[in-house]
């Protein structure tokens, strides 16, 4: 428990989510302002579809690879080889296979950890 | 008829953006299909990381009313772990939201690569409603799912998988608030882990090499960027990787036959 000195409180706290959300909001709303003026056959449409799948990928790969707190004890190698084994169960059959696969993966993460 | 009952295809050999005879009835069809569909993975994977932004909100002291708000305003689970992060540390209100609207830029160009794909008269005012719900798990099945269903339908779709989405985020806070200390670590590693895992088997059903290519450069770019510069890395990763992935296929692969773009 960090004291609650440190801790931003009170109204100055609200007003921080305030500032987030309207942070946050502003971003979908740029978008949707901008998406007027796009057409999803341009070039600009496919350029964008591929900078944003590549953020997604950064975030995930950050998430797996260079993860906070408590993920962060797990050694790469495991988080590497459950990730490996998850796609493989999701490629195993050709029709969707998201939910089994994601199970196995968390299945295996949590039982590693009782493991360990 | 789902396309999860659908033999498989090898993509290539698909016609490109081929129109779909009617996948649904009527927009109210629609509309639960996508309430459907977020019922699945996404849903799991929503609750799961809320139960742990729920918990993390209750062992940093903060109170119940201000955890959940946080999931049911802002609804943008890394930027709501860095607001938390960054009020523990004691920074200003300022550049809390600074580096809180940050994080959010990929809603950006999330919103402009899916709501193009919905009907013209769909694309009116009410979107700025609709868009609160655009988070990164509807934007992966929308993607996915969009090229077979018609475009008339992709809005009430959208609609039932965002609205699920969003819904189960609220419980899943309070539920993680109240657990929080009483979960054992291995069932927090699986809650931490799924999130990630996730997005990572998503991309294994994205089917143009543009985009293919595009997610491999951001695996790449992503961990070197974060190394540079933390706050900032998602934006130049995506930005250098997307424009390369861009040029790669622009130059070698939209030629080609049978490579599907």
């Amino acid at each position: 428990m960090i004291p609650a000195s440190n801790i931003l409180s009170g109204w100055s706290l609200w007003i921080a989510l305030f500032g987030a959300c309207l942070g946050t909001y502003f971003c979908r709303a740029i978008g949707v302002s901008l998406s007027q003026w796009i057409n999803q056959d341009s070039e600009i449409f496919r350029w964008l579809a591929a900078v944003t799948y590549a953020m997604v990928a950064a975030l995930t790969v950050r998430l797996i690879v260079m993860p906070l707190g408590l993920m962060s004890t797990v050694p790469l190698w495991i988080r590497i080889l459950i990730c490996v084994l998850s796609i493989a169960v999701m490629m195993s059959k050709p029709t969707r296979r998201l939910v089994p696969a994601l199970l196995t993966g968390t299945i295996l993460m949590i039982s590693y950890g009782v493991m360990r | 008829m789902s396309s999860a009952d659908q033999p498989y295809i090898d993509p290539s050999e698909l016609p490109l953006e081929e129109p779909v005879a009617e996948r649904f009835k009527s927009r109210h069809d629609a509309f639960w299909s996508g309430i459907k569909a977020a019922a699945g993975a996404p849903a799991m994977v929503l609750f799961a990381g809320m139960v742990g932004f729920g918990a993390m909100g209750k062992t940093n002291g903060f109170d119940i009313w201000f955890t959940t708000a946080t999931s049911f305003f802002m609804f943008a689970l890394p930027g709501q772990v860095v607001l938390l992060e960054m009020a523990i540390t004691g920074s200003s209100a300022i550049a809390i939201a600074l580096a809180v609207t940050l994080t959010a830029t990929r809603f950006i160009t999330m919103t402009v690569t899916l709501f193009p794909q919905f009907h013209q008269r769909d694309r009116n005012r009410s979107l700025y409603a609709s868009v609160h719900l655009l988070a990164m798990t509807a934007w992966a099945i929308s993607m996915r799912e969009f090229h077979s269903i018609e475009v008339k339908h992709r809005l009430s779709y959208f609609m039932g998988l965002g609205l699920l989405c969003w819904l189960i985020s609220i419980p899943g806070t309070i539920l993680g608030y109240f657990l929080a200390g009483m979960v054992p670590a291995p069932i927090t590693l699986g809650l931490v882990f799924i999130n990630p895992l996730f997005f990572l088997l998503t991309f294994t059903e994205v089917k143009p090499w543009i985009n293919r290519i595009a997610i491999l450069l951001g695996c790449l770019f992503g961990p070197l960027f974060f190394i540079l510069n933390r706050d900032t890395s998602l934006l130049t990763a995506g930005l250098v990787s997307g424009t390369l992935a861009y040029f790669i296929d622009r130059k070698f692969l939209r030629k080609k036959p049978g490579v599907i773009a």
